[in-house]
């Protein structure tokens, strides 16, 4: 999540993202075979092999080193930029550094500290399971008042509260956040860039809003707008805020 | 088995321990076989409110570390029969605090009593989720201001999500609003947020409303719990607030503004 703050004077904001990535999952540290095995992939399909960025992933070595400068050298000449290394002991995440790659720590331990975060939210935080063969959109609805130092978020989809989000709460979706009730927290709408997300409430008094990370905050808001019930929107990186009718 | 009441605000400051003290004297004036816990250690004070300090020789420290029997460490009321009172330590720190011991205390206390009422601290550090971890119900103790209101809610939050009956899906933890220090002039005035506001925001039942009165001054820096001053206002608010707590439907008294009359303007009779 990124709030950018004054345009004119900030060189860059950062901004949270889920990008498509593809992973070379190394079953060889021999960098002559992975070189054959790459050679008979291009002639297969040459389209892919397009300066395309991958992770190099070794979680399924045991060797303790790995000829890293020579395995990068090997995909670059077949067009597969390597851009950051997951997996591996020490020596291999500091030799990844010194070729200015960047190194993720192994899959499974990763799910593993995602669980211990989720773990020490709140339990109503926690995003509701999406149900097995669904579309990956998932909206979650939240029955009853989230309450100050409360977060709960929809990550992919909508986030639809049937009640009142109290100040010092915090209500977060990918895409748009609907508040049937009083909205005194944050709402953050669009957190992975998604510039249609709009906020919708029945009584604005947000401490902040904020689309696809453009915010507004509650001294910012028109304070005619304040107790009404409204729709928040983008319209050329400004939030505009409009009344329902 | 005994329903376990957890007093709790977040904010210092509020009236908890005047209410844990008042609350817990109420009901066993009504005949229900009661004690209260203070959990505040480090900071010790219900045992000030219940005029019992001069009596404290074991706490729930030395409870919970096996140097003591509860019957030792618990104190018999000398106002009211069934009621008795576990007092915190004041040498130790929150950290003395055990999940185990205080589910073990608890655990005996409910074969024996009707009531067990704690006294949380303030803050939401250990002491106060400890507190609060193996209620069945609590009491949200709520001034009329803004921070007041904004620590209670987030109290709320925690009741949902960090205490037993939530981490085990059981039914969850029964909520009730407590408003003290209530001043229907300042009400008037807007100084104060009011009883509507205030129920808005939280959105929990409300449980009792106590004014503010020179009698809870009065009663705490005489040991003696307010409920006990039956002439009291506030000694009244909270004899309502207990039979609510057992189920009563009882309309709610003092929260309206009485304009003063003319003589006690004159003669200066304040409130009672």
């Amino acid at each position: 999540m990124s709030l950018n703050v004054d345009r004119a004077g900030t060189a860059f904001s950062f901004k949270g993202g889920m990008l498509p990535m593809t992973v070379m999952e190394l079953t060889s540290a021999d960098p002559e075979q992975i070189r054959e095995q790459l050679a008979g992939k291009v002639s297969q399909s040459p389209a892919f092999f397009q300066h395309t960025p991958v992770v190099l992933s070794v979680e399924k070595l045991s060797e303790p080193h790995l000829a890293l400068e020579r395995i990068c050298a090997v995909c670059r000449s077949h067009k597969l930029l390597p851009v950051a290394v997951r997996g591996g002991a020490d020596p291999i995440k500091q030799s990844a550094w010194a070729l200015g790659l960047g190194w993720f720590p192994p899959q499974e331990e990763r799910v593993r500290n995602l669980e211990s975060v989720s773990q020490s939210l709140p339990e109503e935080a926690l995003p509701s399971p999406a149900p097995a063969g669904t579309a990956p959109v998932t909206n979650r609805i939240h029955r009853g008042t989230v309450r100050s130092g409360q977060q709960v978020s929809a990550a992919e989809g909508d986030l639809i509260v049937l009640g009142s989000v109290n100040a010092g709460a915090e209500v977060l979706a990918g895409g748009n956040v609907h508040v049937y009730g009083a909205l005194r927290g944050r709402a953050l709408a669009g957190i992975h860039g998604d510039r249609e997300a709009g906020i919708f409430c029945h009584e604005l008094h947000a401490e902040l809003l904020s689309l696809a990370g453009n915010y507004k905050r509650l001294e910012d808001i028109d304070p005619q707008l304040l107790g009404k019930a409204v729709q928040v929107r983008l319209n050329d990186d400004q939030l505009t805020i409009a009344p329902l009718v | 088995m005994a329903k376990i009441i957890v007093v709790t605000s977040g904010k210092g400051g509020v009236g908890k321990t005047t209410s844990a003290a008042a609350i817990a004297t109420g009901l066993a004036l009504r005949g229900k076989k009661t004690v209260v816990i203070d959990f505040d250690v480090g900071l010790r004070n219900l045992d000030l409110i219940m005029g019992c300090e001069r009596r404290v020789v074991y706490d729930l420290i030395n409870v919970i570390q096996g140097e003591a029997g509860l019957n030792q460490a618990m104190i018999r009321d000398k106002r009211v029969d069934n009621l008795h009172i576990l007092p915190a330590s004041q040498t130790r720190d929150k950290d003395a605090l055990s999940a185990e011991g205080v589910e073990k205390i608890l655990d005996a206390l409910s074969k024996d009593f009707d009531y067990v009422v704690c006294d949380s601290p303030a803050g939401i550090e250990r002491g106060a989720q400890l507190a609060m971890y193996y209620a069945d119900e609590a009491v949200v103790v709520t001034n009329p201001e803004v921070s007041s209101v904004r620590d209670s809610d987030r109290i709320l939050g925690l009741l949902g999500s960090k205490t037993r009956r939530a981490e085990q899906g059981q039914d969850p933890v029964k909520e009730h609003l407590l408003i003290t220090r209530y001043d229907p002039e300042r009400v008037n005035h807007g100084d104060m947020l009011n009883l509507e506001d205030i129920q808005e925001i939280l959105s929990i039942h409300l449980i009792g409303l106590i004014p503010e009165s020179e009698a809870v001054l009065r009663a705490s820096n005489q040991g003696v719990p307010v409920t006990h001053d039956q002439k009291s206002d506030a000694g009244q608010a909270y004899v309502d607030t207990v039979s609510r707590l057992l189920g009563e439907d009882i309309p709610l008294r003092f929260h309206e503004y009485q304009k003063k009359s003319l003589l006690s303007r004159v003669f200066g009779g304040g409130r009672r």
